[in-house]
């Protein structure tokens, strides 16, 4: 029985070797993002073009954020469920902040500057909660997270009441949807200015480069890489991962660590959130429609982490973020209806999963 | 330990009496469809014609989100108090909602749907669904040619028009949006573009406008089904640099809506009248408990557009949701 089994499957251990099998399976979220990109330019009349990137990029950067956060945790063997609503509930406290600072006739600059860090500082409570949870009392990351997903949403309501949060400094419209630099034809380069235009003409040729939010999620993110891949901390994420036990052998304060990884989590949260604000003009409480947390995991299982732990990287997820955005962009400018969409990202997941589990010898990375 | 049951279960048979003595002014019962702007204000306005009248009103734990699985738990714990007199609901479902509010209506509390219906609505000619006194509410369909009217009106006619809904499979917004379809197509010169939908999500709804923007260039107008499509359709078109070049038609006057309105980010806004319909199921509700009086079947109140004329009037800020 146990040979007819293994005439059955392919020898894997054969593939490895290959170099080309190899590198096709460790990178094939990349590959297929390339291929995708450029299926959808010959497909899609507008999709190659800076404004559409400049969408995919800003449609995604909640998500970006939340993933990144959700790879420490998901490297770790834990999962953090809360996320999406963590985002939400320092995306209302940070508006409230910002608008009654404003309304008490603070300047506009320190409103702002008070919500952003007053929100911050609010969204890593859940992390410590959560990390302290699981680390210490020993319950299961699912139901801590899940229990911490119904109590931000729940504070993020009773703050809000449901209701959008307004009236909030019009500055933050304005650093949250400014760019790098500006080229007009008419007008010619200009940086963080927007040139004033008029004609609608001049105004859809205006060229946009670099969204100041990506300009910031970008420096994030390299810090985060590097504390993951250049750090003692980063090497303990893993082994904490990999098998926790060996961890505790080898003298790592897993505890402690495992609070710090759902703190880290939290603050991406915070962050997205906050730069919702931004982006928005406005503190809106997270839609349970939205699924956030879900669609980070999918991007970093996409990005090839493992669910099991000990295994994933920045970059991966990254990647993984890029792709379930470029797919649902690429498909809508096609003007394919969104139940298609979601049957699209459903069906990637399932390959990645699937890449992972009768793959590992191809993705595992020494 | 035995004696300690019987003496909890006594003070409990106590208690229960205390609180039926207590029970003399009518209760009339509001289960909510969704925790939004829309059924806080509905229930603001009938808070105040039950104090008017003298009425208690219960409420119901607001659903966190739309559908029949979130709200039937509610609506069953709150019928199961077994002291409510009249009770008044936005059901989450045309089908699913009828055998449990059946089952209620049996059971002898009359029932008022508001601002969703059962079946098509039409309370009036035989059916499994002609049970409740009445349906109070929007007519969407109306609503969304109203919609459409009014931006032909402004776009002078002609132009393209984009469509951002939000979910497919509720009856409320798909009203809006087959009578925004049917509304432009009365105008041979409009042309609907595309349709999408955010799912709720705002980020979502923004780069759904962005890339409707980018595929039209001309285009002339967004109609936004409700606030948070709405928000992200202006946020889209504000950030290209368009407001006021691209109108922007919304559902719905909460006051982030009416702040934009103002700015100039949002062109156009239907407001329903939430506050209203729940005083007139209170009002309708108490008149058929005390007096017996026939109820209409069904009773529309109307719409209020606001626009950047109007919106500062006196007048107009009642329609303004609270």
């Amino acid at each position: 029985m146990a040979k007819s089994n293994n005439d059955f499957f392919i020898d894997f251990e054969k593939l490895s070797r290959n170099r080309t099998i190899l590198l096709v399976g460790r990178n094939w979220a990349f590959i297929f993002l390339i291929s995708m990109l450029i299926l959808f330019s010959f497909l899609g009349k507008y999709f190659f073009s800076l404004r559409n990137f400049n969408n995919i990029i800003l449609g995604v950067s909640s998500l970006l954020l939340l993933a990144s956060g959700e790879t420490f945790v998901i490297i770790s063997g834990g999962i953090d469920l809360s996320i999406g609503f963590v985002m939400g509930f320092v995306c209302i406290s940070s508006s409230i902040i910002m608008r009654d600072l404003n309304a008490a006739g603070y300047s506009p600059i320190i409103s702002i500057i008070a919500g952003s860090f007053g929100g911050l500082l609010l969204g890593l409570i859940p992390g410590i909660i959560n990390g302290y949870l699981v680390a210490k009392l020993r319950v299961p990351p699912f139901i801590a997270t899940l229990g911490m997903w119904g109590i931000a949403n729940g504070l993020a309501w009773r703050l809000c009441e449901g209701f959008p949060i307004g009236f909030l400094p019009l500055q933050v419209r304005d650093i949250g949807n400014a760019y790098l630099a500006y080229f007009s034809p008419k007008k010619g380069f200009s940086f963080l200015i927007k040139p004033e235009l008029t004609e609608r003409g001049d105004i859809l040729s205006l060229v946009k480069i670099i969204p100041i939010p990506i300009l910031l999620i970008t420096f994030i993110l390299l810090i985060f890489a590097f504390i993951l891949s250049q750090t003692k901390f980063g090497q303990h994420t893993y082994i904490i991962g990999g098998n926790v036990d060996a961890a505790i052998r080898a003298g790592i304060n897993v505890p402690l660590n495992i609070i710090k990884i759902y703190m880290i989590s939290s603050f991406f949260a915070s962050v997205a959130g906050i730069l919702l604000v931004f982006k928005l003009n406005m503190g809106v409480h997270t839609q349970y429609t939205s699924s956030y947390e879900l669609f980070a995991i999918a991007a970093v299982v996409i990005g090839g982490a493992s669910l099991t732990g000990g295994k994933g990287t920045i970059w991966g997820t990254i990647i993984g973020v890029l792709l379930i955005g470029t797919l649902n962009n690429g498909l809508m400018m096609m003007g394919l209806p969104i139940f298609y969409r979601f049957i699209a990202t459903g069906c990637i997941l399932i390959i990645a999963i699937l890449i992972d589990q009768f793959f590992p010898e191809l993705v595992y990375r020494e | 330990m035995k004696k300690l049951i019987i003496g909890i279960l006594l003070i409990c048979l106590v208690l229960s009496f205390v609180s039926v003595a207590c029970a003399a002014k009518l209760k009339i019962a509001f289960m909510p469809g969704i925790a939004d702007p829309f059924y806080f204000t509905m229930e603001k306005g009938a808070k105040a014609k039950a104090a008017e009248l003298g009425v208690e009103l219960i409420v119901g734990e607001y659903p966190k989100a739309w559908g029949p699985e979130y709200q039937v738990p509610i609506l069953k714990a709150l019928v199961a108090r077994g002291d409510i007199d009249l009770l008044f609901t936005a059901p989450t479902s045309t089908e699913a909602l009828i055998p449990v509010l059946k089952e209620i209506s049996d059971s002898g509390i009359p029932i008022i749907t508001v601002d969703t219906y059962l079946g098509d609505g039409d309370y009036t000619k035989p059916s499994n669904y002609n049970f409740p006194l009445a349906f109070i509410g929007t007519d969407n369909f109306l609503g969304g040619q109203v919609v459409a009217g009014q931006l032909a009106l402004m776009l002078g006619g002609k132009g393209k028009v984009f469509l951002e809904n939000t979910n497919p499979d509720v009856s409320s917004v798909m009203g809006r949006e087959l009578g925004f379809r049917a509304g432009i197509k009365m105008f041979p010169d409009m042309e609907l573009v595309g349709v999408e939908y955010c799912l709720d999500v705002q980020e979502t709804a923004a780069a759904q406008v962005n890339a409707a923007l980018l595929k039209n260039p001309d285009l002339g107008a967004v109609f936004g089904v409700n606030v948070f499509s709405a928000q992200g359709a202006y946020q889209a078109i504000t950030s290209a640099g368009l407001e006021g070049a691209v109108k922007v038609a919304t559902w719905d006057a909460t006051e982030t809506l009416i702040e934009a309105l103002k700015r100039g980010e949002v062109d156009l806004i239907l407001a329903q009248m939430p506050a209203e319909m729940g005083a007139l199921c209170v009002e309708w509700g108490f008149k058929y408990l005390t007096e017996g009086a026939e109820i209409p079947r069904k009773v529309i109140p109307g719409f209020f557009v606001f626009t950047q004329e109007n919106v500062n009037d006196p007048e107009a800020q009642k329609y303004i949701y609270k």
